[in-house]
């Protein structure tokens, strides 16, 4: 008898933040047209390593499963990306899995993205229209604008501009590229201009635009192609006139 | 709220771009130009370093010109260099190659200005004390790569200040710089080692 095509896998493992991590190897039976999170979730049903050694399911996040959300981002063969739209036929073997490294590991593949919520808080990253009464509709935005935006606002605050920053470290504030890029759609916006310094005074900290590097990772990285480098190099230009017009009235 | 804040960290970034430019930059490209005179021989060149050093107040000029400027701007890149973490061997990008030659070069170019500047500012500056250190082959090696390297740090500054004063945004115009800084790259460099082997 022909012997069963297995899928290979290599995950990194730690159970908890402070715990050191370790390596397992896993086979999973091979189905046409898998993905990496269908593979885990079979390593689940039967957490045995490619060895026969029993050990723990291994953890990790996801919710949409259709790269929308961006909870299932982890490093794949190398590189940050969602788990669940990574295909297996594409993908070479052994499948090596880990955690996203910049941010807090919690256990497994499954890491604490908090900072990146945080950071959109930091810029402002919404359109306050709550009032005491009602503010009536807003201006229209253009199509032409409309569909730009739109390309912006796809951000799903995954991590990968983040893991693939060269700027995002233990030693660096750097709020990275994607909360920066998020300014520039609000600001974009007819109401959201009008706190448009709202959403730039926070850049000129630290870890704001000017610790980017340029290295340009980030926009080779999202997964939803958000032209990451041309938001920084515009908003640069922004946010010169504004620091200096601010200075000037002072 | 915004009005408390003190952007500091802004200013000296942007400072810190702008001195890359002028004056560094400039006078990286001026000095080269003008050791073009040491393909003139050693009398020449003696000739028109010795009137540069006896210009009225040199030092006053080269104090706000020349160190100060590089003195600063090689402390803060040293503190530039510290908080990045390069990830070159996952992310194999072109770019991503240029930002961490970026910071080695600036790291070397530190230590070759020291070398050069006890060599040849507080040193005897002569064409013969250059002479004779080249003719060492490691050192001709390191007077090379400091040629190129400076070049290089300053040509790709170039690229990354038309990003910081938002005068190239799109990757196109991005892309037209890159290959345009590839050809002020050569020039140059041919520039710069010409000054060098006139001391072969
Ligand atoms: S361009 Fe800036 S934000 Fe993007 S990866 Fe490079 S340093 Fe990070
Ligand atoms: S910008 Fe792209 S890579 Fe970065 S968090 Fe958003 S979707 Fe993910
Ligand atoms: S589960 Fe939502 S992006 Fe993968």
């Amino acid at each position: 008898m022909a012997q069963q095509k297995v899928i290979h896998f290599k995950i990194r493992r730690q159970d908890g933040p402070d715990k050191p991590s370790r390596w397992e190897e896993f086979d999973v039976p091979y189905r046409e047209k898998l993905n990496v999170i269908s593979c885990l979730m079979e390593i689940q049903k039967n957490p045995v390593t490619s060895s026969g050694k029993k050990t723990t399911p291994v953890v990790w996040e996801c919710n949409c499963l259709e790269e929308v959300c961006g909870a299932c981002t982890m490093i794949i063969n190398g590189k940050a990306k969602q788990a669940c739209s990574a295909l297996i036929d594409h993908l070479e073997q052994p499948i090596v899995l880990e955690p996203l490294t910049k941010f807090p590991l919690v256990r497994d593949l499954m890491v604490d993205r908090q900072i990146m919520f945080d950071n959109l808080k930091k810029v402002h990253a919404w359109i306050p229209i709550d009032g005491t009464y009602n503010l009536g509709s807003g201006p229209r935005l253009a199509e032409a604008k409309r569909q730009w935006a739109y390309e912006l606002s796809k951000c799903m605050t995954c991590g990968c501009c983040m893991e693939a920053c060269p700027q995002v470290n233990s030693r660096s504030k750097f709020i990275g590229p994607s909360a920066i890029s998020q300014v520039r759609l609000f600001n974009a916006h007819p109401t959201g201009e009008m706190n448009k310094h709202e959403r730039l005074a926070p850049l000129l900290d630290e870890g704001g635009i000017a610790d980017c590097g340029n290295a340009q990772n980030c926009v080779r990285a999202c997964p939803k192609e958000i032209p990451l480098t041309t938001s920084l190099a515009d908003l640069n230009r922004e946010i010169n006139k504004f620091a200096l017009d601010r200075w000037l009235r002072k | 709220m915004s009005i408390t804040q003190k952007p500091y960290h802004f200013l000296i970034r942007r400072v810190h771009s702008l001195l890359g430019l002028v004056p560094i930059g400039l006078f990286l490209t001026f000095h080269m130009i003008l050791n073009l005179s040491a393909r003139g021989g050693p009398e020449m060149y003696d000739k028109v370093i010795g009137t540069m050093r006896n210009f009225p107040g040199i030092i006053v000029v080269e104090l706000i010109v020349i160190f100060i400027p590089i003195l600063v701007h090689a402390i803060y890149g040293a503190w530039v260099v510290y908080t990045s973490q390069s990830n070159v061997l996952d992310y194999k990008y072109a770019r991503n190659w240029f930002y961490i030659i970026q910071r080695i070069s600036g790291i070397y170019t530190i230590i070759f200005i020291i070398t050069h500047v006890y060599l040849l500012r507080f040193g005897e500056a002569s064409f013969a004390a250059l002479q004779h250190f080249v003719s060492n082959p490691y050192g001709l090696i390191f007077y090379a790569l400091g040629v190129l390297l400076a070049i290089f740090h300053f040509v790709n500054g170039l690229w990354a200040f038309a990003i910081t004063w938002g005068i190239a945004i799109g990757p196109h115009s991005q892309k037209v710089l890159s290959y345009a800084l590839g050809i002020v790259f050569v020039l140059l460099s041919a520039v710069g080692l010409t000054d060098l082997t006139a001391f072969l």
